[in-house]
């Protein structure tokens, strides 16, 4: 297969055994053949930092993704906004390398704007303001100097409140903007984006100043999960587990 | 830290660290390539948190170094945040979006105003800025055609046109950081330097 999978949203998590399972499925199977695989966000449900590649679970996600690497596909990973600590071990160790949130990559023959998609939702002005605070060179190293465990405890706590905080919002405010969506294709001169984040699986098609443009929405692995598929001179074609 | 404070809203810049008051003039800055010497005029009374982060990473070195990394002839030209490597430069936190303010004080996304690039966030941006070599209403706030937010112009460019231009037309091509618009010949900021700074 000459071409490109993209995959967002896994949500890889020891208590999460189906979900890991089709990862290993998908490693071993649709990725082994591809040209390059693209991990668009959230491959872990949470990372607290490089150091924790210790955590046995980690290494051997790691693992999958180095035999992968090693055998000539070509792995990127971005950060989502659970695992956005992932740095310079873990790409050592899974030989993949880190793809910049946003980056333009040419894939089956055109220019293709690739997001994790947090950054779309501009209506969920809270979460934004957490995200640039959590995104700072300050913060991350004030957290990263804690020890694993007091870590773990609180990004636990954090993926707690969130839960109570995701119920409490409406759902639009936690979809992508029409507006950041068409300035992402102006601002990039693209025609197509891809991105994950919203858990809204979808093809939309999007006139942006006369041009048509297109949107790929990746699917979630909190469900069956899936991938995009972009292969050289053909449509793309989202596929589900 | 305390567990809470992740949640606190991120106070990016104290109230003391905007220049409000009267100034003695508006500070340049020179922006030395390996194309030639481009001089920006910035404008703290019309957009003070975005001078004062751009100045701070003028004057901490972080601009040394670094390339114009998206160049787009009839668009823009884009820097500040990939060493000659093409490797990301760590930043501070982002600073609030001063485009509206802007706007109202007849700054626009035109032919040599520079304005801080960002992501889809409209308070994102950090130490990557651009200069226009066009006119891009669609960047300005208040714009039709804009996210709604818009990019904070602060600043332009007094002298050196020539080199902006010249960087526009330079080659460009597949890079480390894109497969299109990386100029084929690394375009570096050898310095950056307050003009007649410490």
């Amino acid at each position: 297969m000459a071409g490109s999978l993209f995959v967002s949203d896994l949500h890889l998590s020891e208590d999460r055994p189906g979900a890991n399972e089709a990862f290993f499925a998908f490693v071993e199977g649709p990725a082994a053949s591809a040209d390059s695989l693209y991990i668009l966000g959230d491959l872990f449900e949470y990372w607290i930092g490089d150091d924790d590649l210790v955590t046995p679970f980690h290494g051997v996600i790691a693992g999958f993704l180095r035999r992968l690497s090693a055998s000539g596909v070509g792995v990127h990973v971005m950060h989502g906004n659970r695992d956005f600590l992932l740095a310079q071990a873990f790409c050592e160790a899974s030989g993949a390398r880190l793809l910049d949130d946003p980056s333009v990559v040419r894939a089956g023959g055109v220019d293709t704007l690739l997001m994790h998609g947090d950054t779309l939702c501009t209506g969920d002005t809270d979460y934004q303001a957490w995200r640039r605070q959590a995104r700072s060179e300050a913060w991350q190293r004030e957290f990263l100097e804690r020890s694993l465990e007091d870590r773990r405890g609180a990004i636990l706590a954090l993926r707690e409140k969130s839960r109570e905080v995701v119920r409490s919002k409406p759902a639009d405010i936690m979809d992508a903007e029409p507006q950041a969506v068409e300035e992402a294709f102006r601002v990039h001169r693209v025609s197509r984006l891809v991105h994950g984040h919203t858990h809204r699986p979808a093809h939309h098609v999007v006139d942006v100043d006369g041009r048509r443009c297109e949107r790929w929405v990746l699917p979630d692995w909190y469900g069956p999960g899936g991938y995009l598929e972009i292969l050289e001179g053909s449509a793309p074609r989202l596929v589900r587990f | 830290m305390k567990l809470g404070s992740l949640w606190k809203p991120l106070i990016v810049l104290s109230a003391a660290a905007t220049s409000g008051g009267a100034l003695a003039a508006d500070p340049q800055v020179d922006v030395r390539t390996n194309l030639g010497t481009i001089r920006l005029e910035l404008y703290p009374s019309k957009a003070p948190k975005t001078v004062e982060n751009f100045l701070q990473y003028v004057k901490s070195g972080h601009y040394n170094g670094t390339v114009f990394h998206r160049v787009i002839d009839g668009f823009m030209i884009q820097g500040g945040g990939f060493d000659a490597s093409y490797r990301q430069k760590p930043t501070k936190a982002p600073i609030p979006n001063e485009a509206q303010g802007g706007v109202k004080g007849g700054l626009k996304n035109e032919p040599g105003t520079v304005a801080m690039a960002r992501t889809a966030d409209p308070n994102s941006a950090t130490a990557q800025f651009f200069i226009n070599v066009a006119d891009n209403a669609f960047l300005n706030w208040g714009d039709p055609k804009s996210d709604g937010h818009g990019y904070a112009v602060f600043g332009k460019v007094v002298s050196g046109m020539d080199v902006v231009t010249k960087i526009a037309k330079t080659p460009t091509g597949p890079g480390a950081v894109a497969p299109r618009d990386v100029p084929r010949q690394p375009v570096i900021i050898e310095s950056m330097s307050v003009v007649g700074g410490k």
